[in-house]
């Protein structure tokens, strides 16, 4: 125990001294949180919030117009101004990105649509032989009543359909309604006139299943909750170089001869190591947390919401620290100069945090990135870290990520050894 | 076993993967108890080797090797409680202190507490650091770092002692000192084996020399015995003589 607690006392220190590699482990993921998260923050609230500035011109005089805007509002995704412009001046307005979307509702749009149904019903009747009145009434609306929409010119195909499809099915829903009301009228029908103002239900409806029954089920992915535990696996993972180093710079002074040199066996004084390496990454998860919790809400973003599962966090924290160490240890091993190994250990984290949904998550990816997703340790480490943030994830819940975590440092620590063995002989 | 043998190498060879001759090449010798023992040679002639594999650092290929009776094979943990190594490199970490450097080694072979503070100040006073036993290595001088260096490998007084090149890059007063350390451990009854490309260092300090070449021992015996025996004026001569006196460079595998 003595050789342990030495090793560990010894690799503090030299940490604790070591300016360059405190900024690589704390300042640097602590800016990334930060920055990140600003950044990213109108991205997220976009993506996940979806509240789009949605400008409608409604120069109809009837309940159409009105039955339109309301429909919008009940989607509860756009931010809607209601004002009288020129069309021209919508344009342009839409066109500087003051409006993601814009609708112009013609005058005389509701008229224009009654008049349409009224003459298809009474014809339908007539060929039915049922109506009193056969007078097809002439008027001067055009052939076709066109609803005005002007789309920014960075608006999405896919987003452009999903609106067009809304608002078909909200149109379709006042042609429908217009029809029965014109029917009704046609056909007299004492008992149906009494329920006139009945508006028409859907038969059919969606009900929608969150599928966390917890408290927290309302909480979505934000630029905080996404940024923050994102960076500080990252953080954890970019330990590697620090550590690869050390064993890199204990090989190259002679001091790791000496140390195979002495008596007890090199895996105590290996454990030392990465229980120092372990417990600089469980303080540096503490601060990057506490970053999201205490400093991130002072710059106008959402606070982290962190979930009540305190030794879920820890469990999820230790399997990333030793996941990152074990890399760490077989990084220092495998290269021989700390220029090679830091080369290494900062592409090949950038490139596992980028395929892990650090950088972006991984739900955006394509398709064949998101498979490759789940070779990632950091991706292992973010899922883990959402199931208990977002998820009110229990220890249980986040045992198979843990898990990986756990035989990536074993596989890690057994390529070391084997290439250590290979090597010494 | 001979009886008043420190070291006892019979039949020892090393071959590493993927070379064809051998860098130890059946080479026996005995290193008596209390004696300094130089191990000299050319680049690449096999000092490091041998002293690795007596260290217990990387395995024969074939040979024994015994240290104080202890068999390197069956007996290594035991071995390595009494040896002490002191390798060429400034085995030392820069931004620890002196002290804090020699606690952790002096902890590493189980010295503690009060006894361990004693030990590390009382060999600071002998080589004169004492005063900068908080300072960082780092901040020290070649020398300075070098008598560091070598207490790190005397500190748990081992029987055995394997220098290798403890005074190469010092100043003339700091080698002065730690020659004249090493002969006083060897009076305490240290036995030391030593390598150096230092020959007027090695003919002074050494009690028994062997010089080492394309893997095997061309010459065993007393400095000034052999050098009269080949009709040498000094060491040095006699090196040359018997290896030649084409320069021999190394590629060093990492």
């Amino acid at each position: 125990m003595l050789r342990l607690f030495s090793t560990i006392q010894k690799e503090l220190i030299i940490l604790l001294r070591d300016k360059g590699g405190l900024t690589i482990m704390f300042i640097m993921p602590m800016a990334m949180i930060t920055i990140m998260a600003l950044i990213q923050d109108a991205p997220f609230r976009d993506f996940m919030e979806i509240k789009i500035p949605l400008l409608i011109v409604n120069n109809d005089k009837g309940n159409f117009g009105t039955t339109i805007e309301r429909g919008l509002k009940e989607a509860k995704i756009f931010e809607i101004t209601n004002m009288l412009l020129d069309p021209d001046v919508v344009k342009l307005k839409v066109k500087s990105g003051d409006y993601e979307i814009a609708i112009i509702v013609p005058e005389d749009a509701s008229a224009s649509l009654n008049s349409k149904i009224g003459n298809f019903v009474t014809k339908k009747l007539n060929e039915a032989g049922l109506a009193d009145s056969s007078e097809i009434k002439e008027n001067n609306f055009p052939s076709e009543l066109n609803l005005s929409i002007l789309f920014a010119p960075d608006t999405k195909k896919s987003f452009k359909a999903s609106i067009l499809s809304s608002l078909k099915q909200a149109t379709s829903k006042i042609e429908t309604q217009t029809l029965l009301d014109l029917f009704k009228k046609e056909l007299k029908q004492k008992e149906v006139e009494t329920s006139k103002d009945e508006p028409m239900r859907d038969f059919v409806n969606f009900k929608e299943i969150n599928t966390v029954e917890t408290p927290k089920e309302a909480l979505k992915l934000n630029s905080v909750q996404h940024n923050v535990p994102a960076w500080t696996i990252f953080g954890m993972f970019f330990i590697v170089i620090t550590m690869s180093g050390s064993i890199i710079k204990e090989r190259d002074d002679g001091s790791y001869t000496r140390l195979l040199t002495m008596p007890g066996s090199y895996i105590t004084i290996l454990i030392g190591k990465i229980t120092a390496y372990l417990f600089i990454c469980l303080i540096q998860c503490f601060l990057m947390l506490m970053v999201g919790l205490f400093l991130l809400p002072h710059l106008g973003l959402p606070q982290l919401v962190i979930g009540n599962n305190i030794p879920a966090i820890f469990v999820v924290a230790v399997s990333t620290a030793i996941a990152a160490t074990g890399f760490g240890v077989l990084v220092g091993t495998i290269f021989k100069t700390h220029q090679q190994s830091s080369t290494f250990g900062s592409v090949s984290v950038v490139i596992l945090a980028a395929l892990g949904g650090i950088w972006v998550p991984v739900f955006v990816m394509p398709e064949s990135l998101r498979m490759l997703a789940e070779f990632s340790p950091l991706y292992w480490a973010l899922s883990a870290f959402h199931t208990v943030f977002l998820n009110d994830g229990t220890i249980q819940s986040i045992l198979p990520n843990a898990f990986k975590l756990t035989i990536f440092f074993v596989f890690t620590l057994s390529l070391a050894f084997l290439y250590t063995k290979k090597s010494r002989h | 076993m001979t009886v008043n043998a420190a070291i006892e190498v019979k039949n020892l060879i090393k071959i590493y993967k993927g070379t064809a001759s051998p860098a130890v090449n059946n080479i026996s010798f005995t290193i008596e108890k209390g004696s300094i023992f130089g191990l000299l040679g050319p680049n690449g002639a096999g000092k490091t080797t041998t002293i690795s594999v007596l260290c217990g650092l990387i395995k024969p290929t074939s040979g024994e090797a015994t240290l104080l009776g202890l068999s390197l094979k069956n007996q290594l943990a035991e071995i390595k409680q009494i040896i002490g190594v002191v390798p060429q490199e400034i085995a030392l970490y820069p931004t620890l202190t002196a002290y804090e450097n020699l606690r952790y080694i002096g902890n590493m072979y189980g010295l503690k507490g009060r006894n361990l503070k004693n030990i590390i100040h009382e060999y600071l006073e002998i080589v004169g650091l004492e005063e900068h036993s908080n300072h960082r290595v780092e901040t020290f001088s070649g020398g300075m770092k070098r008598r560091i260096n070598l207490i790190a490998g005397i500190l748990h007084q081992p029987k055995i002692l394997f220098l290798d090149e403890p005074t190469v890059g010092v100043d003339v007063q700091s080698r002065n000192l730690i020659t004249e350390h090493l002969h006083l451990l060897n009076k305490k009854g240290c036995t030391i084996i030593y390598t150096s490309h230092l020959m007027e260092e090695a003919e002074n300090l050494c009690s028994t020399i062997a010089i080492i070449d394309h893997g095997e021992i061309i010459a065993t015996g007393v400095p000034k015995a052999l050098i009269k025996e080949n009709a040498s004026e000094n060491l040095e001569q006699l090196f040359l003589k018997l290896t030649g006196k084409k320069l021999r460079d190394q590629i060093i595998d990492n």
